[in-house]
């Protein structure tokens, strides 16, 4: 029965595939194809719509784009309910991610028409504005997931994050013991070298990887300027090379990582803050009606 | 070689103990097992974990010898090679091994109990996560809603709420606080005035704009017609205008024939948008249907469906009160004068030479030209009167005698006074102005061009005679008995119910619309038809036309004057 064999074979490579299947291109990107239909159909009804005295989110057209958008927003901000209940199936959170991310983008052409291209300083303005720092910071989010976790693989070199920071407290210990026979000068270089938090720097320190004011690299700087030195300093010149090599994978850990959870701080707070906007910008048209 | 092992353990009180051993071997076997070199009583190691040995190099090969590995300098192996000079940290179970260089060539091991499996990295690894240095995303999410939620929402409503509602006025701002960010743009500039005082027109709550908020300032704006009629006269929707008309109704928007269906606001500075011409044609597209009694032709857009002009004149003498006559039928104006345009506009011929003559002394180019007759009222919008004196008289001479140096000249306009001047200038000698001679061709009597200087007395007689000095330009009449001319008529304005302004056509010579060249006579009627306008005017959705036209560009819904007279004050209406 090799048919049935290879028919089983076939079942389970597709299921394989499936699995291991990116979001971006779930069911033959069944959701970036609907996001493409609902788009083109968006800019061809506001071309050939018939709305006077000029496009406005207030026209018949303006009202149908936005009713629309608003339910976009609510279900696409519902993701993040959503993905703390896991189900499998066609409404897999795998199909609803892809779903959020391209219906999200479609949301960039439905809301842009819904404006009318008519922009100002005010919460309907607030809103759209939000609404694109979201998506923004979701395509940011997108690129960083496709292309970062391979640079973070290659930084770890096998090891753990645990022993990233075990190794430098190692080499600390060491650093420690080889500074004893140095004198006060050198030993408070030692010492500050050693006191630096490696993890105490903000965000943009983290982004940038420019670490300023780093006491491990000043103490090379000194003990390397040192003439005729002494095995003692010669050792720890040494062990601080070896600890800023340390340090050096860890910020660039540092780096990665923070470059691939600083949107979800942009994104969601967005979010929240979107909905409190589309809230307010709806309410007030109505009210103002 | 030597091993010089010291090991430093600490008692309960947390007193340090310190044993020196030395090992002379060239490798050692470090592990569990009480025969090891270096013995490790923690059940997380080996019986026989590691072994360290010397390379030629000088350097020490550390190797697990069973399948657990072990951790040196904080990184999970199992093999490595270091350098006694630089040190290295073995990290066995709780135990840690230092390697390093000691006197004589000779390694020194220093193994301490960390009391402890390695627990610390917990509280460092949090450290890699950005959320150890940003405050969290629903702190920062609940703040910015909450902002936003009181910023754009609670405080104008509530400000909108607990308000003392006043009259409108465009002096002072309203009270409700920052519902300035609910503005989705601009008033257009009549209502900028409006732009700090939203509840002026936005009174209640929910509520869509009412007529009674335009009203309040527009008090004197007029009807359109009277409000049954316009009631009757609007036609059926389309499937499209009725569910529009059915959703807007469902959200208490006024109308239909409220203010605001057809002014609408917020468009940004400027005027306000033109009313859409689909406004007028819901009713006039389809008027005749509905409104049996009416006079208008339909018309839904000016370049497919709109009547022939109607001009508002008299057709003949005997007419005593204007009326509206259709351009189609091709009427004849009656305005009480002899005046053939073509002879004055020839650019040859006795008119022309005579302006050529006379021209620079009265601001004329060479020949007649429109403008020497036809001056434009001061806005430019239409044309004054044709003024006897200033704009004929300069050739048409109403001269009788001559004393001395000087022209007696009669007054124009008086009959009776025509006739005591021209009797008495013969009761006084004076020297006969000809000499008598015949003179030749059109200026013989009978021609064109003949002059009868013939007495006073002898003028009057042939006055109203087609060449006596009225009956020239003038029909005599009769009424009362008494000798007087027709009444003339130059009406300032044609259409009465559309807009024409001369001044936005400046650019087109008066002879693209007006055939005043060709026309023979003064009953030519000489207004341009509807498709004249229509080789540039088409309806407002024209993709050919040069000037796509709405209604509004011609009409006004609302009558532009004599409102009271007409069908009244929208604020007369029934409140609604």
């Amino acid at each position: 029965m090799a048919t049935t064999a290879g028919r089983k074979y076939a079942a389970d490579e597709r299921r394989r595939d499936s699995d291991h299947e990116s979001f971006l291109v779930h069911r033959r990107m069944r959701w970036f194809k609907i996001a493409v239909v609902v788009s083109v159909v968006a800019i061809l009804g506001y071309a050939l719509a018939d709305v006077k005295p000029r496009p406005n989110g207030g026209s018949w057209y303006g009202y149908t784009l936005g009713t629309i958008g608003a339910l976009l927003i609510v279900w696409l901000s519902l993701l993040g309910v959503r993905k703390r209940a896991m189900t499998p199936g066609s409404w897999s959170l795998k199909a609803w991610t892809s779903a959020h991310v391209y219906l999200g983008l479609s949301l960039i052409v439905i809301a842009t028409l819904h404006t009318g291209f008519q922009f100002g300083w005010n919460v309907h303005t607030l809103a759209y504005a939000l609404m694109m720092l979201a998506i923004v910071s979701g395509i940011y989010g997108i690129v960083v997931y496709s292309m970062l976790p391979a640079s973070l693989s290659n930084n770890r070199r096998e090891m753990t994050k645990r022993e990233m920071v075990e190794s430098l407290a190692a080499i600390d210990r060491q650093l420690e013991q080889a500074a004893q026979p140095l004198d006060r000068g050198e030993s408070d270089l030692v010492i500050a070298a050693l006191e630096q938090d490696p993890f105490g720097y903000g965000v943009w320190t983290r982004l940038s990887g420019h670490y300023r004011n780093c006491r491990t690299e000043a103490a090379i700087a000194a003990f390397s300027g040192v003439r005729n030195r002494a095995e003692a300093e010669d050792r720890v010149r040494a062990l601080l090379g070896k600890r800023i090599a340390q340090l050096q994978q860890i910020r660039r850990h540092l780096r990665l990582k923070a470059m691939l959870e600083v949107w979800l701080y942009i994104h969601v707070p967005a979010t929240i803050a979107l909905l409190g906007a589309l809230t307010a910008h709806i309410v007030s048209v109505f009210y103002y009606w | 070689m030597t091993f010089r092992v010291r090991t430093i353990d600490q008692t309960a009180a947390g007193r340090e103990i310190v044993r020196e051993s030395e090992i002379a071997k060239d490798s050692i076997v470090i592990g569990r097992a009480a025969e090891c070199d270096i013995h490790l009583p923690d059940l997380a190691i080996e019986q026989r974990h590691v072994g360290v040995s010397q390379t030629p190099g000088g350097q020490l090969k550390v190797e697990a010898l069973g399948t657990l590995g072990f951790t040196i300098d904080g990184r999970a192996t199992t093999g490595a090679t270091l350098s006694p000079r630089e040190g290295s940290e073995l990290a066995l179970g709780s135990y840690r091994l230092e390697f390093g260089a000691a006197e004589g060539g000779s390694i020194a091991v220093t193994v301490r109990s960390s009391g402890e499996h390695d627990d610390h990295g917990k509280e460092a690894l949090r450290g890699f996560a950005l959320a150890s240095v940003l405050p969290g995303k629903r702190g920062i999410a609940w703040t910015a809603l909450a902002i936003i939620v009181i910023a754009f929402l609670a405080v104008p409503i509530y400000t909108h709420l607990t308000r003392i509602p006043t009259k409108p006025s465009i002096d002072k701002p309203g009270t409700v606080v920052m519902d300035a960010s609910w503005s989705p743009g601009p008033l257009s500039a009549v209502h900028h005035s409006l732009e700090k005082n939203c509840e002026a027109c936005h009174v209640k709550a929910f509520v869509a704009v009412r007529d009674n908020a335009c009203l309040a300032c527009h008090k004197d704006i007029g009807d359109h017609a009277d409000h049954a009629k316009l009631l009757a006269a609007r036609g059926s929707m389309s499937w499209g205008a009725g569910f529009q008309r059915a959703v807007a109704t469902m959200f208490n928007k006024p109308g239909p024939g409220a203010c605001t269906d057809c002014h609408i606001e917020h468009q940004g500075t400027g005027p306000m948008p033109d009313t859409r011409q689909e406004f007028c044609a819901d009713c006039h597209g389809t008027l005749d249907e509905r409104l049996e009694d009416t006079a208008l032709g339909n018309a839904s857009d000016f370049g497919k469906v709109h009547p022939e002009f109607a001009a508002l004149m008299e057709t003949g003498p005997n007419q005593t009160k204007p009326m509206r006559v259709s351009l189609a039928s091709h009427p004849k104006q009656w305005d009480g004068l002899r005046f053939p345009h073509d002879i004055h506009l020839n650019l040859g011929g006795g008119v022309a030479r005579m302006a050529r003559n006379i021209g620079a002394e009265h601001g004329y180019g060479a020949a007649l030209d429109c403008k020497d007759c036809h001056h434009p009222t001061a806005d430019g919008t239409r044309f004054l009167p044709v003024d006897m004196e200033r704009d004929c008289e300069a050739c048409h001479s109403l001269v009788y005698d001559k004393v001395g140096p000087t022209f007696r000249t009669l007054r124009h306009g008086d009959i009776a006074q025509m006739q005591a001047d021209l009797v008495a200038s013969d009761r006084s000698g004076h020297a006969p102005i000809v000499t008598g001679r015949r003179r030749p061709g059109e200026y013989a009597p009978g021609g064109l061009y003949y002059g009868n200087f013939a007495g006073g007395s002898g003028l009057v007689g042939r006055a109203m005679a087609p060449d006596g000095v009225c009956g020239e330009c003038h029909f005599a009449s009769h009424a009362g008995g008494r000798l007087g001319v027709m009444p003339v008529t130059q009406p300032a304005r044609f259409f009465a119910h559309g807009w024409f302004s001369h001044v936005d056509h400046k650019q087109e010579a008066c002879s693209s619309c007006h055939a005043a060249k060709t026309s023979k006579t003064s009953t030519d009627l000489l207004l341009p038809g509807i498709g004249k306008c229509r080789e540039c005017h088409l309806g407002e959705d024209s993709k050919t036309a040069k000037v796509p036209s709405g209604c509004v560009m011609c009409h006004s819904y609302h009558p532009r004057e004599g409102a009271p007279a007409s069908a009244g004050l929208i604020t007369m209406r029934e409140p609604e």
